[in-house]
């Protein structure tokens, strides 16, 4: 059983990961102190800790954001978000 | 007999029925207003109960309370340092875990709490059934199962939080993370002994090693030492687990609330796929999801602005029919004007608040509680996020092609407030109905309809550029979608036409005296013979610098009250409504001129939506802006069109 990092947009619709880390430095200077605090605690508040499973129902198209089930609620992300939550899947 | 007092605070999270519960409660004795020097909305209500004055403060919906948003900061501020008799946490039923880490929050905020296990009833239909006893003693807390919009419940919540409020009892149980935590904490808690601070020691220490920035400055001033000591401990902590110690302590605080919920919940039928489910499945569909929300907001476009122009129409004519008789009692002179001035500045709110402004709102509402905007947010997110907003503002925005009031009130809806000084920034310059009416009824109708539609796709162009710039000169986070997207639900109808009437009176209070004023002032000019002066005055701009004829300086000043009064007013001061007939006002004027009026300043009523959602400063600062701007585009536009068509 091997396992692999991977960010949460490249699982396909349906497939099921769990929360590994939250890559939360912004790019381009906007590394705020504040900023980036706030934005992973928020994650973090809805609880994407690292640990839990989420599963990604779908995205929406034009490269939007992808629908997730996690904690028993439903959250939308938007992308460049979701391109932050790294994930691993067990094969 | 002295009169016995209580004061009871709603919280929770967002969309899980707290406002239904707070409407049961309070009724029609409800207000509604700005937290002290903030732009979140406070809502508070009296009831009587048992003898009891209770006053409720619905507290904002949020997920955390931490610093992450304003409302949290307002949230926990008001229930440690007001120190309310009792917090009645509503939680949805069918999310237990997500809503009991919230509870678990306010536990270590010491507040005396009573738990509204609210949606038992959507809870139970998605196979979750909750043993509330077991509940009750694993968080030390009553706990009392509750229909909201049904009233189920309600009697016996309020029983219970005035038992816990009688005696201000908070739970005995400590909701304890792991060992190696708790030791830290114990640790800052000694530390902490003897220090005067609204937050409870505990608290505090947890806060500290979250690394909670407010609390950190706070304590900074009382007691650097904690401070450093408790920064050292979570770099510890951090290597020791390779995550921030916010993440591990959350982590913990997660994994509490997910035992107690597993512990307490038995899952009893299958889930099948409700009618909610596959509502949500077709209304995020990829295609079906488009067009059903092209269908939507046509239809909710067409029913404001149709059934409202109707009744606009209907109001206005009936107001104007009282026209004669205020210059027959008062004379046709400077007394009749200026008094029949403010009765035109109340018809002018009249006619825009109640036709389209309480459809808006009940829209509006009906759109949030039932869960369907978050679905359009969802499916618009990725081209609203083009000129910097998220999904949620696309609604508010493509009402302000109607009228830009109730637009910029629906900015409420955004979560933080960068965003919804983004949103209703960008609103202000959306072609409203009235600014349509000049486009057309100018540039269409003398120059032709592919120069209006020009105009138009050339202030598309403009609030996408502004849109962008103001992202990216706006400090803070950039605008990143993180939403819940709650189950669909038939939403409560006394609630949302509650909320609608209570916040209609909130904007009335400050658009009509604005109104007034502003419609007075006009005619006092008027009526004193200064508007050629004005115009005279304005001439380095209008004429210099617009290269328009001198009058428009006049008409532009009509326009702050409502746009299309700029047309209007051009035709009774030219004495004519063909304005290709009119020397110095060709082609090139027509085109300036509507460029200028677009954009030179949202009309009164919009300042007042502004004032309303952002603040006056900010309000007054966007209405600078965009005159300037307005002013600086005209010119550039008049000298552009000239070397061109010259």
């Amino acid at each position: 059983m091997s396992k692999r990092k991977i960010p949460l947009t490249a699982l396909k619709a349906g497939e099921t990961a769990t929360v590994v880390s939250i890559d939360a430095v912004f790019g381009r200077g906007r590394g705020r102190r504040w900023g980036r605090w706030g934005f992973e605690k928020r994650l973090m508040d809805m609880g994407l800790t690292p640990g839990t499973k989420v599963t990604v129902v779908k995205s929406a198209p034009f490269h939007g954001p992808i629908e997730i089930l996690v904690r028993g609620s439903r959250l939308a992300l938007g992308r460049g978000v979701a391109e932050r939550i790294l994930v691993e899947v067990e094969e | 007999m002295a009169e016995k007092r209580l004061r009871i605070a709603l919280a929770g999270n967002a969309n899980v029925g707290k406002s239904v519960i707070f409407n049961y409660l309070t009724g029609l004795h409800q207000h509604i207003g700005n937290w002290p020097g903030k732009t979140v909305e406070k809502a508070e209500g009296t009831l009587h109960f048992k003898g009891y004055t209770i006053d409720i403060i619905d507290l904002p919906g949020i997920y955390s309370l931490s610093t992450y948003s304003i409302e949290e900061q307002i949230s926990r501020r008001y229930i440690a340092v007001e120190k309310p008799d009792v917090v009645i946490n509503v939680v949805d039923a069918s999310v237990l875990e997500r809503n009991l880490y919230f509870t678990l929050q306010l536990m270590e905020l010491g507040a005396p709490l009573v738990l509204a296990l609210n949606q038992i009833d959507i809870a139970k239909r998605k196979g979750i059934e909750i043993d509330v006893e077991k509940l009750e003693k694993l968080l030390g807390i009553p706990v009392v199962p509750t229909v909201a919009i049904k009233g189920i419940g309600i009697f016996k919540l309020l029983e219970r939080a005035v038992e816990v409020a009688e005696k201000r009892e908070t739970s005995k149980i400590v909701v304890k993370f792991g060992k190696e935590v708790e030791d830290k904490i114990a640790k800052l808690v000694k530390m902490l002994e003897g220090i005067r601070y609204w937050y409870p020691p505990r608290y505090v220490a947890i806060k500290l090693l979250e690394g909670d920035e407010e609390i950190e400055k706070e304590m900074e001033q009382l007691n650097p030492e904690v401070v450093a000591t408790a920064k050292k401990i979570s770099k510890e902590i951090e290597k020791l687990h390779g995550h921030i110690c916010s993440t591990v302590i959350t982590a913990e605080r997660y994994e509490i609330a997910g035992r107690i919920a597993r512990e307490v919940q038995k899952l009893v039928s299958p889930i099948k796929p409700r009618f909610e489910e596959r509502l949500h499945n077709l209304t995020t569909h990829k295609i079906a999801g488009y067009v059903i929300m092209v269908f939507s907001l046509l239809a909710i476009f067409y029913s404001i602005f149709t059934v409202g122009g109707y009744f606009s129409d209907f109001l206005n004519e009936l107001f104007y029919t009282t026209e004669p008789l205020f210059y027959n009692f008062l004379g046709a002179g400077t007394v009749g004007k200026l008094a029949w001035s403010m009765m035109e500045g109340v018809i002018a709110g009249i006619t825009i608040v109640l036709p389209y402004i309480v459809p808006f709102y009940i829209i509006l509402y009906f759109l949030e509680d039932s869960g369907y905007l978050s679905r359009i947010a969802f499916l618009m997110d990725n081209i609203m996020h083009k000129i910097g907003l998220h999904g949620k503002a696309f609604i508010p925005l493509i009402l302000g092609y109607g009228c830009n009031v109730p637009a910029c009130l629906g900015c409420r809806i955004m979560e933080t407030e960068r965003e919804r000084l983004l949103a209703v920034f960008v609103t202000t310059l959306v072609p409203c109905a009235a600014r349509t009416v000049i486009i057309l009824g100018l540039v269409g109708k003398y120059l032709g309809i592919e120069y209006a539609l020009a105009l138009y796709i050339f202030d598309l162009a403009i609030i996408f550029i502004l849109g962008r710039l103001a992202f990216k000169v706006l400090p803070g986070e950039p605008t990143a979608l993180i939403m819940e997207m709650h189950d669909y639900r038939w939403p409560h109808l006394k609630t949302v036409l509650k909320q609608t009437w209570f916040r209609l009176l909130e904007f009335i209070k400050i658009a009509f005296p604005l109104i007034i004023l502003g419609s007075f002032a006009i005619k006092l000019i008027e009526v004193s013979g200064l508007l050629e002066l004005v115009a005279s005055a304005l001439s380095p701009i209008t004429v210099t610098w617009l290269g328009l004829p001198l009058i428009t300086g006049i008409t532009l000043i009509f326009g702050v009250l409502r746009k299309e009064l700029t047309l209007i007013m051009l035709a009774t001061l030219l004495g004519t409504t063909n304005f290709a007939e009119v020397p110095g006002f060709g082609p090139i004027q027509m085109v300036v001129f509507t460029i200028v009026t677009m954009f030179y300043i949202p009309c009164i009523s919009t300042i007042a939506a502004l004032i309303k959602e952002i603040g006056w400063k900010k309000a007054i600062l966007i209405t600078i802006f965009e005159v300037i701007f307005a002013i600086t585009i005209g010119g550039i536009a008049y000298r552009i069109l000239i070397l061109t068509f010259k």
